[in-house]
């Protein structure tokens, strides 16, 4: 039988070694340093210098129509008094890019120098989340709201989605931030067009329509790539360890 | 579906209960309300592109109508086999181009709207106004639809076609 209880005083080959080998860089912090980090590290600074040259502006672009901002993180939330309605929007930053769907070159067919070295722009699109309160009242009337992803106009055809659409309505606890599944939620997919009308034309009034929505697409991009730069900072630090 | 509505520009704020209510009384109006008909408003830069790419005019315009059944007689309904034939084609409106209209002549954005809208179905169905026989023809139907809206609505709608002209 073989003695594994660990008490051999023998020589054991390890296969995994917990000896560190060989670490070039140090900095004295007593933490591991490769050159792999080194070069890492170098790469974020490249990456942070070009991102800043990108950025068009440091400060967030302001929406019209009087809304007020506050962040938390990736979250956003955007408030404004309407004739005794309150009306708040939240969105995420977060998985806010859709992906690119920039068509393979077909085979034999070669893209010019120029058009292979423009990058398509990110635009963050996030799901959104329109809360509207009236004085005094328990519940909010809240509208989850999102970009459609409009297959069609990645490629020749007309774009045939309206710039921003609305998933569900749901009664919700006022001023809670779960979403109460015992709730009854209204899904459009199979709605009445009239009623679905009736409910843009409601956001419409206060002021969530197609100008808030593309306003807000501007401010997720700033803020998105704000929250990028600030990462790759972040990673900067944790890598090389200044 | 009935109506498909979509807004796809910012310029104009347009109200899509009334919008939707005026093309359901229009196709009611013709008798095409089992057709499913789109509505596409956009700006003048949309439309100005549209309307160059499909009639080499280079200028932003009021309606363009591409119907799905394109060899209609006018004034006869297309006999569709299959559900997804029920379907008239769609509607191109140039929102912003129709609101200064309006501006200029101090109109209402939606009673405009309804008289284009009305102008746009007649397309589908297959009218012309190429020609004075096709433009008297078109002018004929679109009088009729107006008078049976303004009846049923109260308002006081006029035809879209005062002059016979070729750019629609």
């Amino acid at each position: 039988m073989l003695n594994n209880n660990g008490a051999s005083s023998g020589y054991r080959p390890q296969l995994f070694s917990s000896r560190v080998w060989n670490p070039s860089v140090s900095c004295g912090c007593g933490g591991l340093h490769t050159e792999g980090d080194k070069a890492f590290g170098d790469f974020l600074s490249d990456e942070i210098k070009e991102e800043q040259k990108i950025q068009k502006t440091k400060t967030l672009p302001k929406m019209s129509g009087g809304w007020e901002l506050g962040l938390n993180g990736t979250e956003a939330k955007l408030t404004r008094h309407f004739a005794g309605d309150k009306i708040s929007v939240t969105f995420n930053v977060n998985n806010s890019i859709p992906p690119s769907f920039e068509e393979e070159a077909e085979q034999g067919q070669q893209k010019s120098a120029a058009a292979a070295e423009e990058e398509p722009e990110m635009v963050s699109s996030p799901n959104f989340v329109v809360e509207v309160t009236k004085q005094g009242a328990k519940h909010s009337l809240v509208f989850d709201c999102h970009y459609p992803e409009d297959e069609m106009s990645h490629g020749e055809g007309e774009e045939e989605s309206d710039i921003f659409a609305i998933r569900e309505v749901s009664f919700q606890p006022e001023g809670d931030d779960e979403w109460k599944e015992t709730s009854y939620t209204l899904g459009t997919d199979s709605l009445d067009w009239a009623l679905y009308d009736h409910l843009m034309d409601f956001l419409a009034d206060r002021g969530v329509d197609n100008t808030f929505a593309d306003e807000l697409m501007e401010l997720s991009t700033a803020i998105e790539h704000q929250e990028y730069i600030k990462f790759l900072e972040n990673l900067q630090g944790f890598v090389k360890c200044n | 579906m009935g109506v498909v509505l979509r807004n796809l520009q910012k310029v104009v704020s347009l109200r899509r209960a009334r919008l939707r209510r005026d093309v359901d009384t229009l196709r009611h109006i013709l008798g095409v309300h089992k057709f499913d008909v789109g509505i596409v408003c956009v700006d003048n830069q949309k439309i100005q592109q549209i309307n160059h790419t499909y009639r080499k005019k280079n200028v932003p315009t009021d309606v363009l109508s591409f119907p799905f059944y394109e060899d209609l007689r006018p004034g006869k309904l297309p006999c569709p086999l299959h559900r997804d034939e029920l379907n008239l084609g769609d509607i191109f409106l140039g929102v912003e181009f129709v609101m200064k209209q309006c501006q200029e002549e101090s109109l209402d954005l939606h009673d405009a709207l309804t008289v284009v809208t009305a102008h746009g179905i007649c397309h589908l169905l297959g009218y012309r106004h190429e020609t004075e026989e096709e433009w008297t023809e078109m002018l004929q139907r679109e009088s009729y639809i107006l008078t049976e809206y303004n009846r049923l609505t109260g308002r006081h709608l006029q035809p879209l076609m005062k002059t016979c002209d070729h750019d629609r």
